[in-house]
Formats: C-alpha cells, sequence, structure tokens
C-alpha cells in the first residue's frame, strides 16, 4: 500500500505545482489540480491494494484521473454524471483543444477559461500519476523528479522571469521530503539492524560537550538523517555551484537563449531561408502586403528577420530571448542600435497584410521602427528590432510602423572608425572551418580598401559587376559552406541568399560587423504612395555596422530583369555618386589610400580593424560560433587556478598567524593553574604554553598534511613516539619531535609552563617536518605543499557549523509528518 | 575442610611486633633494614628511590611481570586495594606477599574458604573468664597489608564483611568501631568466576577494589629463570623489607600532592562517564571509580618521576581500574565482548585533552 509514500508523492506533485502559478490568472486552478492529484493518488492506492502489476498502476491512476475529470468538466454528457460516456469524451477533447488555441491565444498569464482549467489539472493530475507510479510503485523518488521539474520547465520557457524563488523552494522542499520518505522506507524495509556496534561518533565521546537534544533514533533514522544531510548538501550545491563558476553567457547547455537572462523561451518559426525560396519560386504571383509610406525618398526594404549567426553552413538567427517585457503595447521601441551621427528621418508605413498570408510571426517593417501599432501580443527582439510574436500570425491584420531611416553619406560611413565590442564580438565571429580561399579572395577583391566603407562597396561591386555572377533562381538554396565556396568560386551562379550570404560573411572576414537581413524589397507603386509587394520580392541582403550610422543595408544582389527585379542599391553604397553632399574620400581606388586622413593606415591592413583591435582582443575568427569569446574561459581557468591555491594560500596564513601570535613576549604565567576546565589555556593570552601550542598544532599539521595518521586519542608523547617509530626517525628529528611533544605536554598538564623559546620550538617544527617530507612519498609530498589536507579540515570544521544548522533543519523538516501526526 | 576457623591455619602472622626478630631486619633494622631512611620519600625524586626499591625486591621474587607490579606499587600508593585475578599457579600470592613483605609493616594472609565467616575477618569479642569481661580479639583485619587469598571462594555473606573495612578504613565489632591503622591495603586475589567452587563478587565489592590486575602466564625465559630461582628456596623467604610504612605513608603524601590538570580531570570524567553510555554495558563505572581512576593515575605519575598526571596515566590505568566494575549487557555477553575490550576501545576513541582552538 505505502500509503505514507503515497501522501509524500502527492504532497510533492502538488508543491511542485506551486510552480504553475505565472502560467494562469486567478487562482483556481490549483484546487481544481489538488483534486486531480488526489484522484491520481487513490487510483495508484486501489491498484497497489489489489496487488496489481506495476504496468497496471498508472493506468488506474489515469482511469481514477478520467474520473475526476469527466465528473468535473463533463458531468452532463457523462453517465451518472461521471462514468465517462462517448459524448463526455468528445466534450472534453473539445474543452482541451479549447484550450490549447487559448493558450497560444493568450500571453501568460492566461485567463482561466474552461478548457485552460481541464488542461492545467489533466497535466497536473497527468504528472501525478507518473510520479506515484515512480516514486511509490517503482520506488525511484529520484527519478521522480523528472516530471516533476517538467512542470517547472513550463512557465519557466513561457515567462522570462520564469518562476520565482519561493514557488521553487516550495517544490525543492516537497521534492527533498519525497527522496527522505523513500530512503526512510527503504532502510526501514531492511528491518532491524543486525549489528549492534555503533559508530564512533554515536557515542558520547565528544568530551565535556554531549551533543544537546541527542535523540536515540533507530539505526534506519541515523541513516535518513545522512540521506537527508546528502540530500541538502547536493541542492546546496546545485543551486549554489552555478553561481559561483563563471560560464559562458549562452549557458553550459547552450539554453539561455540569447544570454539574456533565464527562462526564455525560444520562438520557432520555420527556416527563413528556407521559406524564402519557396516564395521567391512560387508559380503565382500572389500579393503579401500592401502598404502606403509617406517617404519622400521611396520606401526601404522591408524587413522580417535579421540573421546574427553564420554556423559555418548557413545562417540564423541566435535564439530569441522573450518575456512580457518585450511587448510593443504601443511603446516607443529600443533605440536602432549604433545610429548616432547619420541624418535621419522620421518614415511612417501603413501596412496591409494579406488575409491568406499563414504562419507569419515575424512582422515585416522598415529598418529601424521606433514604434509599431498592431493588435494581438508581438514583441520586440532588442538588440535586432525585429518584432515577432509568440502565438499571433500578421496574416490579414493591418498596423502602422514609425521607423526612422537613416540616410548616411558615404563620408559619415567612410568616417565611422572602431565598433562597440558586444557588437564586434556578436557580429564579426566566424567559424575556424571557413576555406582559406575565401580569406584570401575577400582580401583580394578589397585591396587596396581602405575603410570599412570602401571595402563594402567594392564587395557590392564585385558581385553585382565585376565579379561575373549571375542571378539564378535555379540553384538550390546554400546547405552546406561547401556551397557558398562553390558560389564564390566556381558557379558564381545564385540568387538573393547566396549574395547576401557571401557579402555578410566576406564582410566579417574583413571585420566588418554584419548580418543578413530577410523580409522583403520595397514591391511595386500601383499608385502613388501606395505599394505592393509580392511574394517574389521577397529578399536578402546583407546589413553591415558603422559606428554613427548603426546597421546599413548593402546589395550585393544583381538588380534589374536580370535580377532581383525590385532590389534598390542603396545611394551611399554607390562608388561613384558619393551622396552628393561631400565629395567622397572613399573612392575605391588604390590613389585614395594616399587620402590624409589615412596617412598612417598601410594600404594592407584595413584601419578600421586596427581601430577595434583595442577593444577586441581576441580574434573572432578563432571562435567557434557567433558570439564566443575566449576571455570567460581564461578567466574561468584563472578562477579555478586560484580555488586550487586556496587551500595553500590557507595553509601558509594559519602558519604565519600561529607563530605571529608569539611575536609578543610571552607573559610569565607560570604556576598559575588554568582558570578553565577544557583548554588548559585561555584562548588569545600568550603565555609559555602558547609557543608549545603553536608549534605543536604546527607539528600536527604537517602530519596531516603528510597524510601520516593522527589519532585524537594520542597524547603528545603518544602521538611523537608512534611517529618516531612509524617513520623511523633518525636521531635529529626524533629530538624534535620529542622536544615539541614534551613542551606541548607541560603546556598542557603540568603546573609548570614549558620555557622553550619559540624560535627554537620553531626549528623544531622545520626540523620535522623536513623529517615527515623525507620519508613519504613524493606524492604526498606535493599534495602536503599543494594542498595541505589540514587546511582542508580547517575549512570543514568552519563549514561544519553550518551544515550541522542545515542538518538540524532538515531533521526537523522531516520529524514535521510525525509532529503533524500527533496532534 | 583445608582451613580452619581460627589461629595460623588461616592467617600468616607477622604482626609488627615479631617483625624486628626477623633476620636481616634485626637489630639495626631502622638504620639499614627498610634502607635509605636517610633519604625521606617527602619529594618527588626519594619517592622514585624508595619505589624503585621495592619494585626491585618485588621483581626478585616474580620475575617478568613488571607491568603488574608496577601497578600493584601504584595502588599501594594511591591508597587503594588490589584484586589479582588469575588462573591459579602463576604467582598472584606470591606477588601479594613480596609486596607485603617489601615493606616493613604489618601483615596478615586470610585463606578464604566457603565456610569463613565474617568475624573470622573482622574479629570477636570473647569473653574474657579471668577479667569477666569481653574482650575484643581482633582479626586478620588489623594489619597494614592484608592478603586475602582466593578470596571468591568465601560467601558473599564474608566477602562483604570486608566492605567496610576497604572503604572507611574501619571496623565495628558489637558496636564498637576500631579505627585501621594506615598504610592499610588489601590485596586480594581470586581465580577467574568461571573456576569451580567460587562466589563472583558482588559489584559493591568489586566496586572498591582500585585496580584488577592479571598476572598472565610469563614468558619462556622469565619461567626458565623462575624454575632456577625456586630451585633452592623460595625467594620469598630471602625477601627483606627495603621501605618502613612511614615511609610508605609519605610516599602516599606526596602523591596526594600530585598536580593533575582541569582537563587531564575532565578527560578521566569523561571516560567513566563514557562506560556509563556505552550500548554494550549494563553497569558503568562508579563515581568512587573516576576517584581511584585519579588517584591512581597521581601515582603512576609520580612513580615516573613526573609531578604532573599525564592523559597517558589514565589510558595506562583505565582497564585495570575500570573493567572490573562494569557488567557487560547479555548480548555483549552473548558476543563474548569483555569489559576490558570496551575500556580499551573507549581509551582508543576517546581525544585526549587538547587546549581549545
Amino acid at each position: 500500500m505505502r500509503i505514507r509514500m503515497t501522501i509524500v508523492a502527492a504532497v510533492a506533485t502538488l508543491a511542485c505545482s506551486v510552480g504553475l502559478y505565472p502560467l494562469f490568472a486567478g487562482g483556481r486552478w490549483f484546487w481544481t489540480g489538488t483534486a486531480a492529484v488526489l484522484a491520481a493518488a487513490c487510483g495508484g492506492l486501489v491498484s497497489r491494494r489489489l496487488r496489481l502489476p506495476a504496468v497496471l498502476d498508472p493506468l488506474f491512476g489515469l482511469a481514477a484521473l478520467l474520473l475526476y475529470l469527466t465528473a468535473a468538466y463533463a458531468a452532463g454528457e457523462a453517465w451518472l454524471g461521471f462514468v465517462p460516456s462517448p459524448g463526455s469524451l468528445s466534450h472534453l477533447v473539445d474543452l482541451a483543444g479549447d484550450g490549447w488555441s487559448a493558450a497560444n491565444r493568450y500571453a501568460a498569464p492566461v485567463p482561466l477559461v474552461s478548457g485552460i482549467g481541464f488542461l492545467a489539472a489533466a497535466g497536473i493530475g497527468v504528472v501525478a500519476v507518473l510520479v506515484d507510479l515512480l516514486a511509490v510503485r517503482l520506488r525511484r523518488a529520484a527519478p521522480a523528479g523528472l516530471p516533476l521539474l517538467a512542470m517547472y520547465s513550463v512557465p519557466a520557457a513561457v515567462r522570462q522571469d520564469g518562476v520565482g524563488w519561493p514557488a521553487f523552494a516550495i517544490g525543492a522542499v516537497a521534492f527533498l521530503a519525497l527522496l527522505m520518505a523513500d530512503a526512510r522506507e527503504q532502510v526501514g524495509g531492511w528491518g532491524r539492524a543486525v549489528t549492534v556496534h555503533r559508530h564512533g561518533e554515536e557515542l558520547p565521546l565528544a568530551g565535556a560537550e554531549p551533543p544537546s537534544g541527542q535523540r536515540v533514533r533507530a539505526d534506519g533514522g541515523r541513516r535518513a538523517a545522512s540521506g537527508r544531510r546528502i540530500a541538502l548538501g547536493s541542492v546546496a550545491i546545485a543551486v549554489l555551484l552555478p553561481l559561483a563558476v563563471p560560464i559562458h553567457p549562452r549557458g553550459v547547455f547552450g539554453m539561455g537563449g540569447g544570454g539574456r537572462g533565464r527562462g526564455d523561451q525560444t520562438v520557432t518559426t520555420p527556416d527563413p531561408l528556407v521559406s524564402l525560396k519557396r516564395e521567391l519560386t512560387r508559380l503565382d504571383d500572389s500579393v503579401v502586403l500592401t502598404y502606403r509610406t509617406d517617404d519622400p525618398d521611396g520606401p526601404d526594404y522591408l524587413r522580417l528577420y535579421a540573421l546574427d549567426r553564420f554556423d559555418g553552413d548557413r545562417w540564423t538567427y541566435s535564439r530569441l530571448s522573450s518575456s512580457a517585457a518585450d511587448r510593443l503595447s504601443g511603446r516607443t521601441l529600443p533605440p536602432p542600435p549604433g545610429l548616432s551621427i547619420a541624418p535621419v528621418h522620421e518614415v511612417t508605413t501603413r501596412v496591409k497584410v494579406s488575409g491568406e498570408v499563414r504562419d507569419m510571426t515575424f512582422l515585416p517593417v522598415p529598418y529601424a521602427p521606433t514604434r509599431v501599432s498592431i493588435k494581438g501580443d508581438w514583441r520586440v527582439h532588442r538588440q535586432s528590432l525585429m518584432i515577432y510574436s509568440l502565438s499571433d500570425s500578421a496574416g490579414g491584420r493591418s498596423y502602422t510602423v514609425t521607423s526612422l531611416r537613416a540616410d548616411p553619406t558615404a563620408a559619415d560611413l567612410s568616417a565611422a572608425v572602431g565598433y562597440p565590442a558586444d557588437v564586434v564580438s556578436h557580429y564579426t565571429a566566424v567559424p575556424k572551418n571557413i576555406p582559406p580561399q575565401i580569406r584570401a579572395l575577400a582580401q583580394n577583391v578589397t585591396a587596396g580598401a581602405a575603410t570599412a566603407r570602401a571595402q563594402a562597396v567594392k564587395l557590392q561591386r564585385w558581385f553585382t559587376l565585376t565579379g561575373g555572377f549571375t542571378y539564378d533562381l535555379s540553384t538550390p538554396a546554400p546547405q552546406r559552406g561547401n556551397d557558398l565556396v562553390d558560389f564564390l568560386l566556381r558557379s558564381k551562379r545564385g540568387y538573393c541568399e547566396q549574395f547576401a550570404a557571401s557579402m555578410a560573411l566576406m564582410a566579417r572576414i574583413l571585420g566588418i560587423p554584419s548580418r543578413v537581413a530577410m523580409g522583403y524589397t520595397s514591391g511595386t507603386q500601383t499608385q502613388p504612395g501606395t505599394w505592393v509587394v509580392r511574394s517574389r520580392d521577397a529578399h536578402a541582403w546583407p546589413e553591415l555596422y558603422f559606428e554613427g550610422s548603426g546597421w546599413v543595408r548593402f546589395e550585393p544582389t544583381p538588380s534589374g530583369a536580370a535580377g532581383q527585379g525590385t532590389a534598390v542599391t542603396p545611394a551611399y553604397s554607390r562608388p561613384a555618386d558619393g551622396g552628393g553632399r561631400q565629395g567622397d574620400d572613399a573612392l575605391p581606388t588604390p590613389a585614395a589610400t594616399s587620402g590624409p586622413d589615412r596617412s598612417s593606415a598601410s594600404p594592407q591592413a584595413a584601419p578600421h580593424r586596427n581601430d577595434t583591435g583595442a577593444q577586441n582582443g581576441l580574434t573572432p575568427e578563432d571562435s567557434g560560433d557567433g558570439g564566443w569569446s575566449a576571455a570567460p574561459w581564461i578567466a574561468g581557468g584563472v578562477l579555478v587556478l586560484l580555488l586550487l591555491a586556496v587551500p595553500m594560500v590557507l595553509r601558509a596564513l594559519t602558519r604565519r598567524r600561529r607563530w605571529a601570535v608569539l611575536s609578543t613576549p610571552p607573559q610569565g604565567r607560570g604556576g598559575s593553574s588554568p582558570p578553565d576546565v577544557r583548554g588548559g589555556v585561555p584562548d588569545g593570552v600568550p603565555d609559555g604554553g602558547g609557543a608549545a601550542h603553536a608549534a605543536w598544532r604546527e607539528m600536527r599539521a604537517d602530519a596531516l598534511d603528510h597524510g601520516l595518521e593522527w589519532r585524537p586519542s594520542d597524547s603528545p608523547r603518544a602521538a611523537a613516539r608512534r611517529l618516531g617509530e612509524l617513520l623511523e626517525l633518525d636521531e635529529v628529528p626524533a629530538e624534535a619531535l620529542g622536544r615539541i611533544a614534551r613542551a606541548e605536554e607541560l603546556a598542557r598538564y603540568a603546573r609548570t609552563r614549558p620555557a622553550d623559546p619559540p624560535e627554537l620550538l620553531r626549528a623544531d617544527v622545520r626540523t620535522v617536518r623536513a623529517a615527515f617530507a623525507a620519508s613519504v612519498g613524493r606524492r604526498a609530498r606535493w599534495r602536503a605543499r599543494v594542498f595541505p589536507p589540514s587546511a582542508m579540515a580547517q575549512a570543514r570544521s568552519a563549514l561544519r557549523g553550518t551544515g550541522l544548522r542545515a542538518a538540524d533543519l532538515a531533521d526537523r523538516l522531516n520529524d514535521l509528518p510525525n509532529r503533524v501526526r500527533r496532534r | 575442610m583445608a582451613v580452619g576457623t581460627h589461629g595460623e591455619s588461616f592467617m600468616e602472622t607477622d604482626p609488627p611486633a615479631s617483625r624486628p626478630a626477623r633476620p636481616g631486619s634485626a637489630g639495626g633494622g631502622r638504620a639499614e633494614g627498610p634502607a635509605g631512611r636517610e633519604d625521606s620519600g617527602r619529594d618527588l625524586a626519594g619517592l622514585a628511590r624508595i619505589a624503585d626499591r621495592i619494585r626491585g625486591a618485588v621483581e626478585s621474587v616474580i620475575e617478568g611481570k613488571p607491568k603488574a607490579v608496577r601497578l600493584a606499587l601504584t595502588v599501594l600508593l594511591a591508597e587503594g586495594h588490589l584484586l589479582i585475578e588469575d588462573v591459579p599457579g602463576v604467582g598472584k600470592t606470591m606477588l601479594a606477599k613480596a609486596l607485603a613483605r617489601s615493606v616493613d609493616c604489618s601483615v596478615r594472609r586470610v585463606q578464604f574458604t566457603p565456610d569463613l565467616l565474617p568475624s573470622d575477618i573482622t574479629g570477636v569479642s570473647a569473653y574474657n573468664q579471668e577479667l569477666r569481661e569481653f574482650e575484643f580479639k581482633p582479626g586478620p583485619v588489623f594489619a597494614n597489608i592484608v592478603v586475602g587469598d582466593e578470596i571468591n571462594r568465601a560467601s558473599p555473606k564474608t566477602q562483604s564483611a570486608l566492605l567496610e573495612c576497604m572503604e572507611e578504613r574501619q571496623v565495628t565489632v558489637d558496636g564498637t568501631t576500631y579505627a585501621l591503622e594506615p598504610p592499610f591495603m588489601v590485596i586480594s586475589t581470586q581465580n577467574p568466576v568461571e573456576m569451580e567452587g567460587t562466589y563472583p563478587l558482588p559489584e559493591a565489592q568489586r566496586d572498591r577494589f582500585t585496580a584488577r590486575i592479571s598476572m598472565g602466564y610469563p614468558s619462556p625465559a622469565a619461567e626458565l629463570e623462575m624454575l632456577d630461582a625456586h630451585g633452592g628456596s623460595s625467594p620469598l623467604d630471602r625477601l627483606t623489607p627495603v621501605a618502613h610504612a612511614s615511609d610508605v605513608r609519605e610516599l602516599i603524601e606526596v602523591v596526594r600532592r600530585q598536580h593533575v590538570a582541569a582537563s587531564v580531570r575532565q578527560y578521566a570524567i569523561d571516560l567513566v562517564t563514557a562506560t556509563r553510555k556505552h550500548p554494550e554495558l549494563r553497569l558503568g563505572a562508579s563515581p568512587r571509580a573516576t576517584l581511584h581512576l585519579v588517584r591512581a593515575a597521581r601515582a603512576y605519575a609520580a612513580l615516573d618521576e613526573r609531578d604532573y598526571v599525564l592523559p597517558d596515566d589514565v589510558q595506562e590505568l583505565a582497564v585495570p581500574v575500570l573493567a572490573h566494575r562494569l557488567l557487560p549487557t547479555a548480548e555483549a555477553q552473548v558476543e563474548r565482548r569483555r569489559p576490558e575490550q570496551v575500556v580499551a576501545e573507549l581509551v582508543r576513541r576517546l581525544p585526549v585533552p587538547a587546549p581549545g582552538k
């Protein structure tokens, strides 16, 4: 039957279900969940009562759960109000469907419509069945934590703030209680302890301090207590260690989204690149959206995605972290990164997305949006200003976008030097396996260009004009890094994806922060101010970062009839026109490198890369994937080394302190009997015994460090005799050892204090230490130096107080059920 | 009927008065017999010298048992009583008599038998026909050293007659209390209780013995030596007193002044307390045991010419002083755990007192 375990398992499930609170508005779900847990527990109990095989255990639990759910949610359709009938079952299925769609429609906290309540109760109930099966029937309490943890993962995944620590603590305590109860049952099953032999620590041998409140427990109780201590310790380690260890912001297991906080949800959308190809090759020329714009310069591209990671094969975006704080809700969006100097003008765009568009969870908006008005739960990704939704689709919606359109001049771009460190680390990362030909190609194509802008212009020019590329939609989408190599070096046939990806990659090779943007070109104008974007306008283009201008679009894809029909090359990226405002000082001619503002730059090495050197001491090209940086690892290594050195330092400090206390001259206290019962010598008062105690402790620490056995029941002379015999010490160290022991003996037990001067004792300690070191093996010797166990013991004893208190707390927690029962 | 109720059959009388008549200590006994009256035992060095002489004298009779001899001497200096337990024939009585003889004091020997009466020990009031009054005839207990041979052969009633004498050092007969003259020491021998015809000593009686020692078989070499020594005449006969009763009194005074650090006192208490809480012991050691332990430790340290007591002394004495007072539980008896083992284990486990921090 295992009623006790059943109860504990049910309580643990309930306590963990508290963690679901961020998901729901209101608290009614908890009570339905409680009832579901009770039903599952009863099912399990009945099956155990009937002594059915373990397989049937969950079936009984699920059956009981179904009965409850039927009674609670489909009583009208059910026989007798709780026996499931086909009608009630279909009603429940409908309810589940409603709940599912509601869960997808609303962001957490979800209003508690009946479908949601049903789903919550069913989910909690299923977890309860699993926990009951694992912990009670199969007696595997530890794996029972997995379904419990699964419950936590739901709110943690949906909400950025995740679960508050009190809720987590409740669940953790409940799980611990489950483990403890299990350990107790298991040990209890062994019956009476066979041997009456007891361990040393159970004897009241601690001298004058018998542990207060010491209770005599059964042997099983002691084991359970140690189990509790272990459990408590492991939880403490599991919780505290990650805080102390420097880990990569992305997280050890690649979790943690874009490295911005925990509890992020990864937005799963169809691979943007795949959908791009599909849209481009669609035969029907369906309208994706229409928009009106007040931009006098003609509309800019509409961007859906910003792909910031190149993994060696293809471009993707970093996982998005999402929280309620990112919701648009009519607020002004974060300022576009890097845009400070370049002239801007504000553009308002009214977009109407066609009703036939499905699954458009990213909004096409002109860069850089500052304000988006749209219904539904839409969020912004702060770094890239992508607008996306976790639950809604843009299909059929109308929205208004206010955006800042930057009009950088060629001079602005040319003058941009240096990048913020985070931009460099994130947007110039190139995998190591990039073939050297591409690196060489990037250098060759941009040879002679002195500024980032000149390099970018040269690249764009090479792609569109001089490189001999052909726009060809029939080429397969690049799947691997080799496809890009093939495109760049051999076939030179491709469509916007290849062009954009290649240019962004080459820009990164050259040290220019870049990413691939995806979305739509401006489309075609149907009437003044009104534009239509069709599926064939889907496009990909590189965005390069220039300090002061932010992310700037380039257009390496050929445009016009032989290319992407509606693609437009931005003015600032054209080599000849220079933007008309200032003379273009960045002409991509070798002569331009002699310009006065770049006189110090070598023609071969782009100066902007030198500029970034200070901020980017580690070459991003060495890194494996986007945003990887070696600094945390080095810091972690240093920290590990420091941690390893702690025992050594601790030992040295202790040694210093012991002798330093003696530097004050001893005051004659000989003859006076020690006032204290235990100590013999009161703390902190230096007297003749101080040196002896210090020498003795030092010697003991040395013995421990060298792995020599030290028995607490040995008196000084017994210890000295034993060590001398054990190590077969020579005469000199043996005498030194004897002197130390005798001084300590006198200091501890005699009326008169030893008269040995500290210096002599110190020398003796040194002699003895050398003798210890000489008589043990090399390993023990090094351990004594580097990892002295005495220092560890010291730290342990310091921790012991804390540990005892924690263990006491655990004891009390474990006793709680008993106490409650007694009442 | 091995032993009579009265007279020399159970008493080997060595009254002090007859002592000077013994060869070797006659006449100049004061000058030379209990040798070295000049180095009084008032200080530690003197104590060690005298103790060494006694030890030497005893060891001339008991070969190869320095530890037992030292323990016996310790008990003498600690004003305690000694119980020597071992199988017959290993020299229990010899040790008792040798110790008694090497000190120039009154020695009485009582052979305990099942029919021995309490009055045979304490003495009787007999009606004196001539004086027409009751006259107290002191029993063998009125001596400095009383050797009780095979004490566990006597009935419990007789055994307990020794109780008052041993603890309070006085004898009450017919309402009159007679004080015993210090030093007063009972040295008893007994056979292990498993032997035939023995009554185990009651706990109260055992608690009054400061220490119980066992002789053990001598080593082959010592046994050979013993054969040579005992071949002609008993070495006991050749033994002459090497110390006087007053010397012993002074030595006892010195021992009383020994320094016992508070931590060592606490250590002794811890040790005794541990026996009371030990799961394998039905009966732990009494507070009297603590007292005896510390007293014996003082004497033991003094024999080492040390004026302070070490935990080592307590450790050395723990088994002889404590073990005979303990009663193992039934389970422990089934497991054949002996109290000696328990005490030794406690000594091994109990940390010695060390200064704090």
